[in-house]
């Protein structure tokens, strides 16, 4: 019997995924736990095992499509049944006629195709007024909107429609495309921005006859990317942010690092890497510093109870930053292992888009790639962020003789809107003596 | 058409003769010695003393106009002079033996009746009440100016001289201290404390005005005649013979209750100095060689039609006596031509190149005052040096006034930069008066007995049953009984309330509105006039200037420009060319038609709107129709009231629980959104509303577009704040209407509408309108009216392409263009 697979949804959060890329093609014979395709949402990356077995009949979306959550987008049968009943509805005008002229279905307003349109760059674009405010406002690249109003004019419900297909651009990408940047300031009547406000864009040097191959390559940003483009202008430019740099003695850490390995097996302690030492730490220092353990929300500073940590992993999608929750109230051993566990769903995609919200600080960690120093950029709404570098061999001088010890420096970038020098001071301070007295502070 | 009177065909087709009277010319002959039993040394100074004054006032303007100067002042007055040297002594003879309740309208040429006048009405006010007059007027600003600076301290009638001829001064300069704060100027200066009614820059605009003024006399029960002041040449213009003809119009004396069946006090007065500008009226423009004979051609009594001459004071007094005798026993209309003769050019800016020198010369021989000095010394009423002493007297009384008005620091003038408000607050009183003079108001039965009111009673005042079902239209109260019940209620509360227009007696109006009316009104308060439309216009512009609210009904919307100066310059301007001191509490009813075709089925909402000092309003429902009425009677302000005759017979759709039976009020300039939507706003005119919203469900059903639907209800004034709003909410919008689409109201709006809302559109605002055609049959009527269809035509190709949609209207760009390129 022939049956739909749908769309999952993953998290809440989600209406819609796209679909990255399709293992199985139509006529494929397909096995219980096989891979079907793999999609994405602007958070994370997820495969779709199919459930069932048989042959791929029907393939209803194309890589890239966008596709709301819960919707048909294959189906799996025998060969030669039927999967006309499980097309989605947006879908039916491609079915050829069934006979006679097809009648528009009645009760569905015109809804305008999602799909985006490329223009040449000299192309004069008619768009109203409203859409292209609406255009503005959500950050809509209106340049490639489709036009279904009178005479090729964009309306609003052309943008709306780029809007729900996730189309929505960066702030960046919106001063790209007004041409010069940040700082447009209006001078027309009520603020308006006039013509002469901006910079007219450079006519685009008309394309030189490149025998040697293309001047550059477009690569559109990927979704995540674009979350990370907003997410980072935005913490940049709402946030009041000053990094302090401190380092610590290691021989402390470094002591206690070896024994763990040494006798770790025994007790049934896993590894425990540096970063998971500086994640303790942190956890309990926060305690002792509500102002850093908190979010900044419309001139209100929340202090949680609780310490969310989010850990920043590098992947190759881009920046993911998972969360350990209650980090406070777990072990040493218990961080370790959820931070790999994290990481590895980081990596690999599988990452539960509800895991990689709701941190209260975040650590970010360097170190492995040779960073001495670095500005780490706070994840909004939180009110700081830690960065961790490599260590270093260090000289001091104990009783008149110059000795070395190794060092690691830890780069603190605090939001001065909640917090002053002097009390992110304090906390980098109490977290280097905890991890230069870092058995004194396991005992507490 | 009452059935009272039997039109009789034996009469009719008998054979006879029709008999006219001798028309008297100059028939005055008295000598001076005979006159002394009439007039005192000191009446005869004083006639002599007038015309000196009025002479030497607009030789002073004469001066001032061609040399910047007059008698060591200098001014410049950019402004018109029309002068009237030569005509003195028959405006003095006029004002001679008139009272403060006569009253006097003008033309452009009226300085010396307005100085005539005003010195007659100071000669017969005591010091008391002259001394009330100044003190009161302007809050005795111009009082002010000239107090203080007379040769005799005390003399109130000196200081009341001043004051006249400053006052008048001062309008023509245009200053603030003038009569009507220099608002009005040169040809519309007037004063109503001393009985004088505005002149007019419209030549023989007075006449129907003047004929209001004397009907208001007539239907309110109050003394006092009413002069036209009008020239010879307006003799070529319609309103002055429909003013004529109203003003004898046979029902006064044969249908009109006792007491108030006597002729209008009215006189229509011609001052014939023989020339409209420079055409010849007597000999060129008209063929009527004596102008005297017209008065034969208007009723049997020929109007009492005669000449008089002009260059004699005495004469003109002598006439007048017998005159205003008549008009007072009820023998009104009545008719001089006084002959006069013009010394100036028609403005001190022309060459007299259609007269000769000789002609002048022959009239300069006649002059009023030297002949007048002559015939008074010859016959020993007083010596020349007392001639001289009025002269010099004059001369430095005119000299004082000039410098008064001319110096800035005594006369500023109205500074717009530091009030720039002072102009926009009197285009309207905006007052609310219930009553315009407190009085138990004459009607003939008690409200409840009126056979409409009790079929009214009867009739469904919600327009649905209690299934949601429409009540039939004979069971449901309608849009004509709205306005029936606003009016019928004025009625009884205004004494002053009068209505008029052609077939709203018996007959009812245009489509019944007024039926039942006739049973509860008197003639004298609700008749059937002739088919003047000027006339009824004018008349109700001046019965509402003499203190009384008019309804006036013009049938048709399309017999609105046959009254188009009494709308466009004299209804509409009056309130703020008086600089606030008149109220026009007046309503103009006209019916918007269909299927009579070119003639009979226009909305011309955007030609009242366009015309500043109009109120505009347009009911499309029960509720509405009788709220704004209501608001229309209340008011103050001149109202073009527009219905809809597709309409008339609507139910009350809207306003949950039907029309209330008591008054109410729909303020004027507030739309009333009649179905809430979130798509699309539609914004109609009058009855296109109900098209709109069969176009709303049509969109609503088919294509699942949600549709607001605004009732603009009134044009002038219009709040756009509630239209804005939904504009902001759906971001396109359709402003639909009856009248053609170029240069319409709807027009007017759509350019507002992309002012205010330019950034919230989604697409330009569409108007649906007629077809720039003439309006064809009843038959053809669809490709010309909107439908329903032609709203959703405009979404579709102008603001939102609906799906599976095909249009019928052509509302493309090159359609757009072409039309207009041809002009259709």
């Amino acid at each position: 019997m022939a049956t739909a697979v749908i769309m999952p949804r993953q998290g809440q959060s989600v209406e819609s995924c796209i679909i990255a890329k399709w293992h199985k093609k139509v006529g494929d014979t397909v096995a219980p736990g096989d891979i079907l395709f793999s999609y994405e949402t602007d958070k994370a990356s997820f495969e779709e095992e199919s459930k069932l077995s048989g042959t791929m009949l029907d393939i209803f979306f194309e890589e890239g499509d966008d596709v709301p959550c819960l919707t048909n987008v294959c189906v799996i049968g025998n060969p030669g049944e039927s999967t006309a009943q499980f097309k989605p509805a947006g879908e039916e005008e491609e079915a050829p006629a069934a006979g006679g002229e097809s009648v528009p279905a009645a009760e569905t307003p015109a809804a305008a195709p999602a799909q985006t349109v490329s223009r040449s760059a000299d192309e004069f674009i008619k768009i109203s007024p409203r859409a292209k405010n609406l255009a503005a406002r959500q950050g809509v690249d209106y340049t490639a909107a489709p036009a279904t109003g009178p005479n090729g004019r964009i309306i609003e419900r052309d943008i709306e429609a780029m809007i729900a297909s996730g189309n929505a651009a960066t702030f960046a990408a919106r001063d790209g495309y007004v041409g010069s940047g940040a700082g447009i300031e209006g001078t027309g009547i009520g603020g308006r921005v006039r013509m002469a406000d901006l910079n007219a864009p450079a006519a685009p040097a008309a394309a030189a006859v490149a025998e040697e191959g293309p001047e550059y390559v477009d690569v559109p940003m990927t979704n995540i990317r674009k979350v990370i483009a907003k997410n980072m202008i935005q913490s940049l430019s709402t946030i009041a942010q000053l990094t302090y740099n401190m380092h610590f003695d290691m021989t402390a850490v470094n002591a206690f690092r070896a024994a763990v390995k040494a006798g770790g097996e025994a007790l049934n302690v896993g590894k425990i890497t540096i970063n998971d030492v500086i994640l303790y730490a942190v956890s309990r220092v926060l305690k002792n510093h509500p102002d850093f353990n908190a979010h900044c929300v419309d001139n209100k500073v929340r202090q949680f109870t609780h310490v969310h940590l989010g850990v920043a992993v590098d992947t190759e999608r881009g920046l993911m930053v998972p969360t350990i929750r209650n980090a406070d109230c777990k072990s040493l051993s218990e961080i370790a292992k959820e931070a790999k566990e994290l990481a590895a769903a980081c990596q690999k995609g599988s990452i539960a888009p509800d895991l990689l919200s709701g941190g209260t600080f975040t650590v970010s960690n360097l170190g492995s790639l040779g960073m001495e120093s670095f500005t780490p950029v706070i994840n909004p709404p939180q009110t700081a962020i830690l960065g961790v570098n490599t260590i270093e061999t260090k000289v001091r001088v104990v009783n008149g003789e110059i000795k070395t010890y190794p060092a690691m420096n830890l780069s603190l970038t605090a939001d001065h809107r909640v917090i002053d020098g002097a009390p992110a001071s304090r906390f980098l301070k109490e977290l280097v003596t905890a991890l230069e007295n870092f058995t004194v502070l396991l005992a507490k | 058409m009452p059935k009272s009177q039997f039109v009789d065909p034996k009469f009719l087709r008998a054979k006879g003769t029709i008999h006219f009277e001798d028309i008297p010319v100059n028939q005055y002959d008295r000598t001076v010695e005979q006159e002394k039993e009439n007039y005192s040394k000191a009446d005869f100074m004083r006639i002599y003393r007038d015309m000196a004054i009025i002479r030497e006032f607009e030789t002073m303007l004469y001066l001032i106009k061609t040399t910047n100067s007059y008698n060591g002042v200098e001014y410049n007055n950019p402004g018109p002079a029309h002068l009237s040297m030569g005509q003195e002594a028959s405006a003095v003879g006029q004002a001679y033996i008139l009272n403060i309740n006569d009253y006097i309208f003008g033309s452009h040429r009226s300085h010396g009746e307005i100085l005539a006048k005003g010195l007659s009405a100071i000669e017969k006010l005591s010091d008391k009440e002259l001394m009330d007059v100044m003190e009161n007027f302007l809050g005795g600003k111009t009082l002010k100016a000239i107090e203080g600076k007379q040769k005799n301290p005390g003399d109130v009638k000196e200081l009341a001289t001043d004051f006249l001829v400053y006052g008048a001064l001062a309008e023509i300069f245009a200053k603030e201290n003038g009569f009507n704060k220099g608002i009005g100027g040169s040809m519309h200066a007037f004063f109503t404390p001393f009985g004088i009614y505005p002149n007019n820059a419209i030549v023989g605009g007075s006449a129907t005005i003047a004929m209001g003024a004397a009907l208001y006399k007539r239907s309110n029960a109050k003394d006092g005649i009413v002069i036209a002041n009008i020239g010879d040449a307006s003799m070529g213009r319609g309103p002055v013979w429909e003013a004529m003809m109203m003003s004898a119009m046979d029902q006064i004396k044969q249908l009109w209750e006792e007491g108030y069946n006597k002729g209008l006090p009215i006189l229509f007065n011609i001052f014939n100095n023989q020339y409209g500008m420079g055409g010849q009226t007597r000999g060129e423009t008209m063929g009527y060689d004596f102008l005297a004979r017209a008065g034969a051609g208007i009723n049997p009594a020929q109007m009492h039609a005669e000449r008089v001459d002009g260059y004699n004071p005495l004469a003109v007094i002598e006439a007048m006596r017998r005159k205003k005798a008549l008009l007072e026993q009820g023998e009104g209309p009545v008719l001089l031509d006084v002959v006069t003769y013009r010394m100036a050019g028609h403005s001190p800016s022309e060459a007299s190149t259609y007269r000769t020198k000789e002609e002048m010369d022959a009239w300069a021989k006649e002059d009023v005052l030297e002949n007048y000095e002559a015939k008074m010394t010859a016959a020993g009423v007083a010596g020349a040096d007392e001639f001289a002493a009025i002269r010099e007297d004059v001369k430095s009384l005119i000299t004082k006034v000039c410098g008064l008005a001319a110096d800035p620091a005594v006369s500023p003038r109205i500074d717009l930069a530091k009030q720039p408000d002072a102009i926009e607050s009197i285009m309207f009183s905006n007052q609310k008066v219930a009553k315009m003079e407190d009085r138990p108001s004459e009607m003939l039965m008690p409200k409840e007995e009126n056979p409409r009111v009790q079929q009214i009673a009867r009739k469904e005042r919600w327009g649905f049953d209690k299934n949601g079902k429409p009540v039939s239209k004979n069971k449901v109260f309608q849009l004509r009984d709205g306005i029936f019940e606003a009016v019928l209620d004025k009625f009884y509360e205004d004494p002053t309330l009068i209505a008029y227009g052609e077939d709203v007696r018996d007959w009812g109006g245009a489509y019944a509105v007024y039926r039942g009316l006739t049973e509860a009104v008197p003639y004298h308060r609700f008749f059937n006039s002739p088919i003047s439309e000027a006339a009824i216009v004018g008349s109700a512009v001046g019965y509402a200037m003499a203190g009384g609210r008019v309804i006036a009904e013009l049938m048709y919307c399309d017999f609105l420009g046959c009254a188009g100066d009494e709308i466009f310059n004299q209804l509409s301007k009056w309130q703020s060319m008086s600089a606030g001191i008149l109220k026009m509490p007046v309503v103009i009813r006209v019916s918007v038609g269909s299927k009579y075709g070119a003639q009979h089925s226009q909305d011309w909402t955007a030609l009242v709107s366009h015309i500043p000092g109009l109120k505009v309003a347009f009911p499309a429902t029960p509720y509405d129709a009788k709220g704004l009425m209501t608001a229309a009677l209340n008011g103050t302000d001149p109202v073009i009231f527009f219905e809809s005759q597709r309409i008339y017979d609507v139910g009350e759709q809207f306003h949950e629980g039907g029309v209330p039976t008591e008054s109410y009020e729909v303020p004027f300039g507030e739309p009333d959104v009649k179905r809430e939507g979130k798509d699309i706003t539609i914004l109609t005119i009058g009855a296109t509303l109900y098209r709109a919203l069969d176009a709303a469900k049509i969109l609503q059903e088919k294509y699942n577009v949600s549709a607001e639907v605004i009732d603009a209800r009134s044009m002038v004034p219009f709040n756009y704040e509630k239209v804005i709003e939904s504009v902001k909410k759906t971001g396109k919008i359709i402003i639909a209407g009856d009248a053609c689409e170029r240069g319409s109201i709807m027009a007017e709006m759509a350019e507002k509408v992309t002012a205010l809302a330019f950034d919230y559109l989604d697409a330009p605002p569409v108007v649906v309108g007629s077809r720039n055609w003439i309006t064809p049959c009843y038959e053809m009527e669809k490709f010309f009216f909107p439908q329903p269809s032609t709203f959703i035509d405009a979404i579709h190709e102008r603001i939102m392409p609906l799906e599976g949609y095909t249009p019928d209207a052509n509302f493309t760009d090159g359609e757009m263009l072409r039309r207009s390129k041809l002009g259709v």
